[in-house]
């Protein structure tokens, strides 16, 4: 690993541990962040996976090096999710591994409509369907973690 | 709470990762976003406009620094507040969530 890309994960972790109130951090793709323990600092891992048998696996994985790491809530959301055979065949997944299914998200041409004109899903699909399963997704995380707004707000 | 999100590319990871921003945003919280991708877009996914990219501040290397202890061992830090970071390099998204994005300190010098 070269070394900029080893500040840049230094860097990462750091602004992470310093942060107030809620940080999101966008993961570099693949399971090497995890492995370097980058993501130490964090409370909760989601590891986003889509309905087929190989995404699934690598998700597996994501959840055991999360774990590993001693991180206190790793959560698993399924993207993409066609229809109930879908469901079904993923649910049945997680239970047999005992991975903590958080979140199913449905497939949406929404996603893409936003990804095309270059904008943001919730700006210009809020009322759709995978944006409603996020929206439940976050009251959960809230809930969860028992995070209260600042005052004003 | 402090979230890391994971997955392959074209997974659906940034468009999640930008939606739970910009909600947690909306229900009162200060919301750091980070884009700690290679290739990264999470401003657009927040709803940045994609042309103004190229003007949103690099993150300097040498923000993590060396620190001495008292008892002589040496650990790396950060050589501003993590809130002052925000406030200096940080691009202010739709909902007033901070963006930082990480992917630029790699372009910002050779190693």
């Amino acid at each position: 690993m070269c070394r900029v890309h080893a500040t840049v994960r230094g860097l990462l972790g750091e602004i992470v541990a310093g942060a107030q109130d809620v940080a999101v951090v966008d993961m570099e793709a693949g399971l090497e962040h995890l492995s370097r323990g980058t993501v130490r600092h964090v409370d909760t891992v989601l590891a986003v996976l889509e309905p087929y048998y190989r995404s699934l696996e690598t998700g597996a994985r994501v959840v055991e090096l999360a774990r590993e790491l001693g991180i206190a809530r790793v959560l698993v959301v399924v993207n993409k999710v066609r229809d109930d055979a879908d469901r079904r065949a993923l649910e049945e997944f997680c239970r047999g591994r005992a991975l903590p299914l958080a979140a199913v998200i449905p497939h949406d041409p929404c996603v893409l409509d936003a990804d095309r004109a270059g904008g943001s899903l919730l700006d210009q699909a809020p009322e759709s369907p995978s944006v409603t399963a996020i929206r439940d997704l976050a009251e959960q995380l809230v809930g969860a973690s028992g995070i209260s707004p600042r005052e004003g707000a | 709470m402090r979230i890391a999100v994971a997955g392959k590319g074209g997974s659906g990871k940034t468009t999640l990762a930008a939606t739970l921003a910009r909600l947690f945003a909306r229900q009162g919280h200060s919301v750091l976003a980070v884009d700690g991708d290679s290739n990264p877009n999470l401003g657009v996914s927040l709803g940045l406009a994609a042309a103004e990219a190229a003007s949103w501040p690099t993150l300097p290397k040498d923000l993590l620094v060396e620190l001495a202890q008292p008892d002589g061992t040496r650990n790396t830090g950060l050589s501003m507040a993590v809130a002052d970071i925000a406030d200096r390099y940080g691009v202010v998204a739709p909902d007033g969530v901070r963006l930082l994005v990480m992917g630029r300190v790699a372009h910002a010098g050779a190693g």
